[in-house]
């Protein structure tokens, strides 16, 4: 046999041959060593051979079995190899010691047998026979892949998912399952399983993608658990299509973001589970370092304490409010300033059972603006005050020099202190005019305050209806006289006591008598009619066929100094604050007031008032 | 009657002279005071028999002063009539407790204060010969 051959049946061996020293170094590597491991010669001869090929885990067994040669001078055996990529490969083993002349053992020769594939048909006799018709009745998709990655059982369920058909996934890498860019990751992974196999779910707080046949991905969920059987661990991978799941959390997820508040959701141990944008904005946090933490991170110091017991008291009975109703609460950003917030609660039905949804909303600039209302309001209020007070003065302050023209105007007009002529008596009377004009305008004006100012106390006494509306009456008659207007008063058989504000009383159906003479053209018609409204009640109405009211009109019509067009003022006189000052004594009765008109062709002012007020006014 | 003598208190010197000159007219003996202090001088001297009393004043109101006067022997029978421009609810009440006989609300009514005035000088002078055994 020539050299050549040696060379030829070395290299064209269908095993691997490596020969190692006893310390374990390789010292010749041939060409399917290198197909089998990945390694070429170069790189493999002189490094130790279990660093190169001997998976994590199997290093003892490694050493056994080369002791176990050593002793015996040759073993053989059937384990698991590592290639250079840390892909696994199952292998049949036989080491044979070579010795020299004196017997020591010279070199080990190992030759190595890829039965990768035959382990995997031997795999899948076994859990087919056992696991097949259980695993083809669960509704997820199962994967099974032996030590070295491939697959030993797939059930329709998965090839359905991955769109492969029956038989086709057996024997093949799990990574092909896998989207490339995973797949580098996932063989250290798998390894790193396998030395510790316990079920758990895979890539927890990870997105897990599968690969279709046709190339396309989809999301997935995915549990392994290790499966012991005389043929070594196997693992098990239930995998769960979670697209339609992850279509519907990023609806979720948009419309948390789209939010205007801030959105925690946390569970009832109080572990934040979600938050959205505007909530790393508001309280300074990126999202990471939220995730995972107890919301009393977000809840000022002094108000930690009790949080958890209100978190229980919300999960004991889940439903939306608003969080301590009238409390002010405070966030706490992560600079660890403070701001005013309004939160609301609701819970959340999920698959991890109830969370609760906080909405947060930052109040700070109400409450600023609150504030600034609020003095704003009390400076109005001051203000308005201080209106009252200087009107009530001036008030006073202009009636007393009045009373001086007034009273020596009558008494020279009364010719007491001497005979006047008919001209000087004449302007007596215009400076008497003028005077009572004007003193009548600040007596309203002063009533008005004092009403308004809630200054008014009603003096209730009981009198008759029927004589107060004759006084009344007979006090206006002499205008009416001089217009030649007829006031006709009914009133209502039955009705006549009243207990209320005898004085006010008058003084509303005096204004409303007085309004309805001054604008009712001579000639015309007014009447008073007073009736019972409902059981406790009476309604005054007093109307007349003067020029009426426009529709736009009415409104303003109680306002003060609204008489309505400039015009009537000067062409009917009066001071504007008469109806405004019968509205405020009305309502100090308890009453209403209104008015129908129809424009030029009559007003009819209608009050109701209580039959009974007692004692002090409203 | 026209002879009585009649003090009129008042701190405004127009409404002063215009109850005072009013009064006079009648032909009433007129005393005039503008505070509560010389008022109670004219009075320890000339006893009117009437005094219309300004009851916001300067100094001692119209109402102390009237209290005094109600308190004192001497005094007691001087009839006081209440001036106020306050026509507000409780005025009168308060006039009426001080001891005033009457109240009139300014403004004064040139034509109706004389009658007012001979209305209570007249039933005062009832009242005394009723009075009398």
């Amino acid at each position: 046999m020539s050299r050549a051959l040696t060379d030829v049946l070395l290299d064209e061996t269908p095993d691997a041959v490596v020969v190692t020293a006893p310390d374990g170094k390789v010292s010749y590597w041939n060409d399917e060593s290198e197909r089998v491991f990945g390694y070429s010669s170069a790189e493999a001869v002189d490094q130790p051979l279990d660093t190169l090929i001997v998976p994590p885990g199997h290093q003892d067994l490694y050493l056994q079995f080369r002791r176990e040669a050593l002793e015996k001078g040759q073993c053989t055996f059937e384990t698991t190899r590592r290639r250079k990529d840390g892909s696994l490969v199952h292998a049949v083993v036989t080491n044979k010691v070579i010795y020299d002349k004196e017997g020591r053992a010279e070199f080990i020769v190992t030759t190595q047998k890829d039965v990768t594939q035959l382990k995997v048909l031997r795999d899948a006799k076994l859990v087919e026979s056992k696991f097949r018709d259980l695993l083809e009745s669960t509704p997820d998709a199962i994967i099974m892949a032996n030590e070295t990655g491939r697959i030993v059982l797939a059930n329709s369920q998965a090839e359905a998912l991955f769109g492969y058909d029956r038989g086709e996934l057996l024997g093949q890498l799990v990574e092909l399952l896998l989207p490339s860019r995973y797949r580098g990751g996932h063989v250290a992974h798998r390894s790193g399983y396998f030395a510790q196999p316990r079920t758990r779910s895979m890539g927890a707080g990870l997105e897990l993608y599968g690969l279709r046949k046709d190339e396309t991905e989809f999301p997935v969920e995915i549990s392994l658990s290790p499966l012991r059987t005389d043929e070594g661990t196997l693992v098990m991978s239930a995998i769960r299509d979670i697209s339609e799941q992850k279509r519907a959390e990023q609806k979720f997820r948009g419309l948390l973001e789209s939010a205007p508040d801030a959105m925690v959701i946390a569970n009832h141990a109080g572990d934040i589970v979600l938050v959205n944008a505007q909530t790393e904005h508001l309280f300074g946090y990126p999202r990471e370092e939220l995730l995972g933490k107890k919301v009393e991170i977000l809840v000022p110091e002094r108000f930690r304490g009790v949080h958890p017991g209100h978190r229980n008291g919300f999960f004991n009975e889940p439903r939306a409010r608003s969080m301590g109703e009238g409390l002010e609460l405070h966030g706490l950003r992560r600079d660890g300033s403070e701001f005013p917030v309004e939160i609301s609660l609701s819970p959340l039905e999920t698959e991890e059972g109830t969370l609760v949804s906080s909405a947060i909303r930052d109040i700070t600039d109400r409450r600023g603006i609150e504030r600034t209302l609020q003095e704003k309001n009390a400076e109005l209020e001051r203000a308005n005050q201080a209106k009252d007070r200087f009107l009530a003065s001036m008030s006073h302050e202009l009636r007393t020099p009045l009373n001086g023209i007034i009273g020596f105007a009558e008494f020279l007009s009364d010719g007491k202190p001497g005979s006047i002529n008919d001209k000087q008596k004449e302007y007596l009377g215009d400076i008497l005019n003028s005077g009572r004009h004007l003193l009548h305008l600040i007596n309203d004006m002063l009533d008005l305050v004092k009403v308004q100012a809630g200054k008014v106390e009603l003096s209730a006494e009981r009198f008759s209806l029927r004589e107060a509306i004759g006084e009344v009456c007979a006090g206006i008659r002499p205008i009416a006289e001089t217009k030649r207007i007829a006031v006709k008063v009914e009133i209502a058989p039955g009705l006549d006591f009243v207990t209320l504000d005898q004085q006010r009383f008058k003084q509303i159906l005096y204004n409303l008598l007085s309004n309805a003479l001054k604008f009712t053209d001579d000639g015309g018609h007014v009447g008073v009619e007073a009736a019972l409204h409902g059981k406790e009640s009476l309604q005054l109405a007093v109307s007349d066929d003067g020029i009426g009211i426009r529709r736009e009109d009415i409104g303003r019509l109680f306002t003060e100094f609204e008489q309505l067009e400039t015009g009537t003022a000067r062409r009917f006189g009066g001071t504007g604050l008469g109806l405004a000052l019968t509205r405020s004594l009305v309502i100090l009765h308890g009453g209403e007031i209104g008015v129908e008109s129809e424009f030029g062709m009559g007003s009819t002012f209608r009050v109701t008032l209580p039959l009974i007020v007692t004692g002090e006014g409203a | 009657m026209s002879t009585a003598t009649i003090l009129v208190v008042d701190d405004n010197s127009t409404n002063l002279k215009l109850v005072s000159d009013v009064l006079g007219f009648e032909g009433y003996r007129i005393l005039q005071a503008d505070d509560a202090e010389s008022a109670q001088e004219i009075i320890r001297k000339t006893p009117p028999d009437l005094i219309l009393m300004d009851i916001a004043l300067p100094g001692m109101d119209g109402l102390t002063l009237t209290r005094l006067l109600k308190a004192d022997e001497t005094t007691r029978h001087v009839i006081v009539i209440a001036l106020t421009a306050f026509a507000m609810k409780g005025d009168e009440a308060k006039a009426r407790l001080a001891g005033c006989d009457g109240y009139i609300t300014k403004p004064i009514d040139t034509r109706t204060l004389p009658g007012a005035v001979a209305g209570y000088l007249r039933s005062a002078n009832t009242e005394e010969i009723r009075g009398k055994p």
